[in-house]
């Protein structure tokens, strides 16, 4: 048996997390039953599912769209997306002289409602360090290749904001229905990391 | 405050590391972190602000080598403990009847 | 602070709580106003990235009045003020060898900002 320091944290990191969850509930401070839900909330009601919808909605209903580049958070309201992380949006459009990239610098803000919990690429130094100061090197990374023509936008969320990008519709698309669109959104799109093709 | 928190611009950080298919929690412990911070926050324990800031005083080196939810337990933590709501000696004794807990089962 | 039972933390998570502020406060800047972000250095809480500081920018929206980090991360007040989306040239910040057309916006608070 090991011999432990017990004043210092254990470096066993799933140890500490369990120490701190057992104090806090014995002291009353969380109830089990609310960890569960919270967990249950985020892992299957939450995702870029969401987002999918609010994007293929916006394709095609040109009024959805022009409510939702101009007041954001009731539009994506309307689907039924708010709440926590989410609560004042902002959509910004891709289109053929514009490309729109999201990041948070300081921290790893996201818009939980419409894309569900970022991914820990989203959240890891490399690409909040390189997004606002490299972000054609950073899309290439990711193998989107943007022309010399295009306006590279960077939108860095220092503040109570939240952003979402609104793809462009790939061509070829034409004759399919909003849930057949819905499939072809993906969240990296949504960040502005992917570009979409049709399937 | 200057702190390793803010990235924006920095040179040294390598690729982009992204991973296909990627799980939403990657282990039990980051959905117990994620669902006490929530937890803890909605209940007003401490605002967005605050925690954000108890992040930022992560010892430089330990920020960069640990992950996200790593971070989130760092300042939960901290904030917990200058809030008042959990005492000091509170924690270790957690800790270490945690460590006891593990031990006893690893000898069992 | 008492836990809360799992139906009050998904219903207070899935409502959220908007930080914007019902209080009227002047703006000190609009659409198109030429700001230069200032050089602070606090060593507390901020949300003015280092990157930008002493830079030049250009007002793009005001999205309305909302509480100071840098006041409220340390029990303060907080602090009502106007924040806004805040376009940089590339150029600006990262110097000539940055691609011409290309910018970034950042949210930036009226304390975080003077006239250029």
């Amino acid at each position: 048996m090991a011999s432990h320091d017990h004043t210092e944290p254990p470096s066993d990191i799933a140890l500490r997390v369990k120490a701190l969850e057992s104090l806090l509930l014995d002291k009353g401070l969380v109830e089990a039953e609310t960890l569960d839900a919270i967990v249950d909330l985020y892992e299957h009601n939450i995702g870029p599912q969401n987002g999918a919808r609010v994007v293929a909605r916006a394709w095609t209903d040109p009024e959805y769209k022009a409510r939702l580049l101009s007041d954001a958070t009731p539009a994506i309201a309307e689907l039924g997306y708010r709440g926590a992380q989410g609560e004042d949006m902002v959509v910004v459009e891709n289109t053929p002289e514009v490309h729109n990239l999201l990041v948070c610098t300081l921290c790893s803000c996201y818009p939980w409602p419409v894309l569900g919990l970022p991914p820990v690429w989203y959240k890891a130094a490399p690409y909040r360090a390189r997004a606002v100061s490299e972000p054609r090197a950073v899309l290439a990374e990711f193998g989107v290749d943007i022309g010399d023509d295009v306006e590279v936008r960077v939108w860095d969320s220092t503040a109570e904001l939240r952003y979402m990008v609104l793809p462009e519709r790939p061509a070829g698309t034409e004759g399919l229905d909003v849930e057949e669109l819905e499939a072809l959104v993906t969240r990296d799109s949504m960040i502005g990391t992917a570009l979409l093709e049709a399937r | 405050m200057n702190g390793i928190h803010d990235l924006g611009g920095m040179h040294g950080m390598g690729p982009i590391d992204a991973e296909t298919d990627e799980p939403i929690f990657h282990a039990e412990w980051e959905r117990r972190m994620f669902a006490l911070m929530l937890a803890t926050f909605a209940n007003g324990s401490f605002k967005g602000d605050e925690f954000r800031h108890a992040i930022e005083r992560m010892e430089p080196a330990e920020y960069l080598n640990t992950s996200y939810y790593e971070h989130w337990l760092h300042s939960l933590e901290r904030l917990l403990v200058e809030k008042g709501q959990v005492a000091p000696g509170e924690l270790e004794a957690a800790w270490k009847n945690a460590a006891n807990a593990a031990d006893a089962e690893g000898a069992a | 602070m008492p836990a809360l039972t799992a139906e009050t933390a998904v219903a207070t998570l899935m409502a959220g709580a908007s930080a914007r502020i019902d209080v009227e406060v002047a703006a000190k800047f609009k659409a198109g106003d030429a700001v230069v972000a200032r050089n602070i250095n606090p060593a507390g809480h901020t949300r003015l990235p280092r990157y930008v500081r002493g830079k030049r920018g250009t007002i793009d929206k005001d999205h309305g009045v909302f509480g100071l980090p840098d006041s409220m991360a340390h029990g303060g007040g907080d602090a009502p003020q106007h924040v806004y989306s805040v376009r940089f040239s590339a150029r600006e910040v990262w110097g000539a060898e940055a691609p011409p057309r290309d910018c970034f916006y950042v949210d930036m608070w009226d304390d975080y900002l003077d006239p250029a």
